[in-house]
Parts: C-alpha cells; structure tokens; sequence
C-alpha cells in the first residue's frame, strides 16, 4: 500500500487532503490567496502562522462553510470544494472550534450524541415510532458516545450540562463530538488556546493517541512548543500564502518563518541602536 | 355530581379554548424547536379551518374525516412555504410570515365563496370536548415521542447552531422542512378545532388573536420541551376566567403583567428542561445535609 516516494514521514504516506491553488477573497481581502498544501494520511499535521495568515479560513474552506474562490480541494483523490457543510461530514471529515460551540442545553453525553447522527443507523421515521431496532441502534449510539467521552476523560461527566465545564473539559467534549461521526480526517482549530501547558499536552497527546488509531488529524496551533513536540509535519502560512511545509523542526529554523513571526533581523538592530 | 356540572358550566368553556389554543401554542412550538419564529400558524388555521367548516356544510363529512382533510390541507400549504420561505433568515421569516397573515386575512375577505366573506360562515357542527381531548391528546404524543427520539436531539443542535450541525452531517434546512410540515398539520387541525368550538368563523377569526395566543402560550409554558405549549395554552387561557374571579378589574391587565414577569424572570419559560438540570447539578454540587448536622446552619 505505501507508496515509494514515501520519505521518514509518518503515516500511510498516502495523501488523505490535498490543497491545489486555493484562493478566497473577502470584499478586496485576499483570506487565502492560492494556497497549496497536502496533508498525508495518518500523521497529525499542524497549521501554523501568526494572527490573520488564514488558517480559520483554510479550515472552513475544508468543511464547506466557504467555497473557495478558485483552485481545488481534494480528499481521499475526490474534489470536494463544492460540497455542502453536511456532504462534507458525510465523506468523513469533522471538526472543532476555535471558540468551543458546544450545544446549550446539552448534556455532555447529548452533545456527543448529536455528533454521532451520521452513524445512528437507523431512519428517523423508524427512531419517531421507537420500533425495536431503532431502540437498540440508540442503545448502541449511547455506548459508543460514552466511549468516546472515556477517551476523552469525561467519562463521568456524561450526564452534566456542557455549560457548567471548564473551558478546557468544554474542549473536550468538543473533539469527543467531533469524532463521533467516525471521521477519517479530524480538524482541530486552535485545540488549545486558553490552556496551561499542563492541559495542553493532555490534547497533544490525545492527537497522538487518536493518530495511532488510525485517524488523520489536522490542527490549527499557535503553542509552538506543542507543534514541535506532537505534529509530525507542518505547514506555515502568512497572508494567505504558503511560507514552509516539512517537519515542524524544518519549519521553525526557516528564515521567513522566523521573520513572520518575529519580524526582520535588520529592523530589530535598527531598534537596538535607537535605543 | 352537581358541583361538578356546575364547576363545568362556569370553566367548561374555558377548558375547551385551553385545548383549542394548545394546538395553536404546540403547532408554534413545532417550528420554534428547529430554531424559526414563525406566525404562518395563523395561515394553517385558516385553511383547515375553513376548508374543515366548508366539507361539514357542503358534503355533510363526519367530524373524524374534516380533521385529518384540515391536517393534511394545513400539511400541504406549510410545505409550499416552507420551500419559499426557508432560505430567509430567521427575523425577515418572522416577518414574511407576519405578512402572509395579513395576506390570509385580505384574500379570506374577498373569497365569500370559500370563507364566507365578511359575513362570515356558519359551522353545522360541533366538536365535542371529549373529542378535542382526544385529538389533542395524541397531538401531544407525538410530540413527546419527537422530543424523545433523534429528531429532538437533532432539533436542538438546529435551534442552537445550524451551522455547527450541519459540520455533523446533520441537513438543517431538511429538519425545519420536517418541523415546518408538522406546524401546518397541528396548525390545521386546531383551525379545524377552533370551527368545531366556536360554530361560526370569519377572516376575523383566523387573524391577531391566534397570533397572540399561541406567542404567549409558548412564551409562557416554554418552547424547550413539548409539555411547554400545552402548559402555557392553559395557563394563558385560564388566567383571565380564574383572575376575574377575585379581581374583575384587572383582568386584561393580569395577561400583561403575568408574561412580562415570565419574560423576565423565566425567560424560557415555565418548563425548562435546561433549568431543571442547572439545579439537578446544583444540588449535587452544594454538601447535602448530613445525619446529625442538622442543629449546624
């Protein structure tokens, strides 16, 4: 199955998503100006840049919130840049948020629940009339969802309103709903911001844990500590555009990555002999 | 015995025009609970009503045939809006569907052959209260078993966050269709129902008073959970009746006041499934009172 040109990168080496040229203007704003980029099967891959290079577009570019303006998207070898928010999930792609969403009014374990619609395997004319099978579907609904809130350590948290948690247990929650659905690709915007790095690394290494079961995992990550210790490749932006795409190691020493990031060399002698 | 047909001859009515605007509360709850505020329930009532009143008068149809002809009639025509209206966003929906009542309203008018016009149109039948119970009854459970199944759950993402629900594969749009179809049926049938009460129906009848009724029905019971509507049709309607009792002067005040008060201190209405578990976990949360701590405050 693998294919040769496959380097030390890990996964599959098969690409799962696949950027080609994407552009999206807002007015004469250019959010993602001819973007591209591939995502390899199997591997948690980080999308980084600093505030306003695109990455939350990109995102909803992925999950059919927008469409792009040219250019492709491809998963799993389909174009996919037409299809709607919920054909999206259908074809296995799922995702979280940059400010947890979560449903109010929700228990957790209904929160996690609502995730899982795409696998209820049964009509909702059949759940209406609470025919026998649409009973047992549910109760196997249920077990999964609780599943997923185990693997998530909310486990005992199931019957609480989502409302009452933390932010970091909100997030959660957020990626036990997200998996629901049985994604093949899990997009996770800014998985952990508001978090100490206590909190931070228990999602990193829930993305690595996810990963070794199979899952391709693509985050939107401003902790650069966290990109380097848990993604296995990275792509950075800036303004729309692609600034470096390899390791995240690779990445960072890159020379226009550190000026996006920390701004120019010369300007920062500049300032020191002002000083 | 006696106390008891006396009791019914003073609330009797009252309890049958609970029942009546339970449907209207309950067929505003349907298209509430995917997230749509909607007065298009007027129209649906218009339309089963009248054609329920037209089918008895004309073709001499039993009661247990023009119910299910104003269902499916008020079904049909919340189809036909809900294709046309749906794509609106949700207050310029509020909005169009308020126009669509005054457009009811002006076409009942000017079609005397099917609504009687201004005059009016006199219904040769009555729906007994024990029918309406029944009607009403299994309105409710349906209801119940929607709120139990996924359609509920998925209801709820809906109303919340349609674009978060769509990123789970869940069509938003396909759900307010479903929801908007089951407004018109209850709808339909409580135009029917209101016809079967009063005996005479007019455009006036189908217009503001339907609106208003069924908004504060559901304001008052609650729009997050099927027993909101039915609890709020009642208490709206028996309110005045039970006020007017102790203090006969203010008992179109009391309407006001009561909902203001629900407005601002149940902004979700008296039965909130919400609400009920905040304090579920409230009281988990606070130490329950030990054995042999009680003289400890």
């Amino acid at each position: 199955m693998q294919l040769s040109d496959a380097t030390s990168s890990p996964g599959t080496g098969l690409t799962l998503l696949k950027l080609h040229n994407v552009v999206k203007n807002f007015g004469g704003v250019a959010a993602v100006g001819g973007l591209s980029t591939e995502v390899r099967a199997g591997s948690v891959h980080g999308l980084i840049g600093p505030n306003g290079a695109g990455k939350t577009t990109v995102i909803n570019l992925i999950t059919g919130i927008f469409h792009p303006d040219s250019g492709n998207i491809q998963f799993d070898g389909n174009a996919v840049q037409n299809l709607l928010p919920a054909q999206i999930a259908a074809i296995g792609i799922s995702r979280t948020y940059q400010n947890v969403r979560l449903f109010k009014g929700m228990t957790v374990l209904e929160q996690v629940l609502t995730g899982c619609y795409l696998r209820r395997g049964v009509s909702l004319w059949a759940s209406f009339l609470g025919l026998p099978k649409a009973r047992a579907r549910w109760a196997e609904t249920r077990a999964h969802a609780m599943h997923l809130l185990q693997r998530v350590g909310m486990a005992d948290r199931a019957d609480e309103l989502a409302e009452t948690l933390s932010y970091g247990e909100q997030r959660r929650v957020e990626i036990a709903r997200a998996l629901g659905a049985d994604p093949k690709l899990l997009l996770l915007d800014e998985p952990t911001a508001g978090m100490n790095s206590v909190e931070a690394s228990v999602i990193g290494r829930l993305a690595h844990e996810l990963r070794d079961s199979g899952l391709t995992i693509l985050m939107v990550e401003h902790n650069m500590g966290l990109v380097t210790e848990f993604c296995d490749t990275c792509t950075v932006m800036n303004f729309g555009r692609l600034l470096a795409e390899g390791t995240p190691a690779a990445c960072l020493k890159n020379p226009d990555v550190e000026e996006a990031y920390f701004g120019r060399k010369s300007d920062a002698e500049r300032i020191k002999s002002v000083s | 015995m006696e106390k008891v047909l006396d009791l019914w001859a003073a609330y009797g009515s009252t309890v049958v025009f609970a029942m009546v605007n339970a449907f209207f509360a309950l067929s505003t709850y349907a298209v509430l609970s995917v997230g749509v505020l909607s007065f298009a329930t007027v129209v649906f009532a218009a339309i089963g009503g009248f054609l329920a009143a037209q089918m008895v008068a004309h073709f001499q149809t039993p009661l247990f045939v023009a119910f299910p002809l104003a269902a499916i009639a008020g079904g049909l025509a919340a189809a036909v809006l809900a294709a046309a209206f749906l794509k609106l966003e949700s207050h310029w929906m509020a909005l169009a569907s308020l126009a669509l009542v005054l457009i009811t309203k002006v076409v009942a008018l000017n079609a005397p052959l099917l609504t009687g016009g201004v005059n009016g149109l006199i219904v040769p039948a009555k729906a007994s209260p024990l029918e309406l119970a029944v009607l009403l009854g299994l309105a409710t459970l349906i209801f119940y078993r929607l709120y139990h199944s996924w359609f509920g759950l998925i209801s709820l993402a809906v109303r919340e966050d349609p674009a978060v629900a769509s990123t789970m594969g869940i069509p938003p749009r396909r759900i307010q269709f479903i929801a908007f179809v089951i407004s018109g049926i209850v709808g339909g049938v409580g135009g029917a129902a209101l016809a079967f009460t009063l005996q005479f129906i007019s455009p006036e009848t189908y217009f503001i008073g339907i609106a208003f009724s069924m908004i504060a029905g559901t304001v008052l019971g609650g729009s997050f959970h099927w027993l909101g509507p039915v609890v709020g049709a009642v208490v709206f309607t028996a309110l005045p009746t039970t006020v007017q009792a102790f203090v006969p002067q203010i008992e179109d005040v009391a309407k006001g006041v009561v909902l203001l008060l629900i407005m601002v201190f149940l902004p979700r209405g008296l039965i909130d499934p919400r609400a009920m578990r905040l304090r579920k976990a409230n009281q988990k949360t606070t130490p329950q009172p030990v054995a042999g701590k009680d003289a400890v405050v």
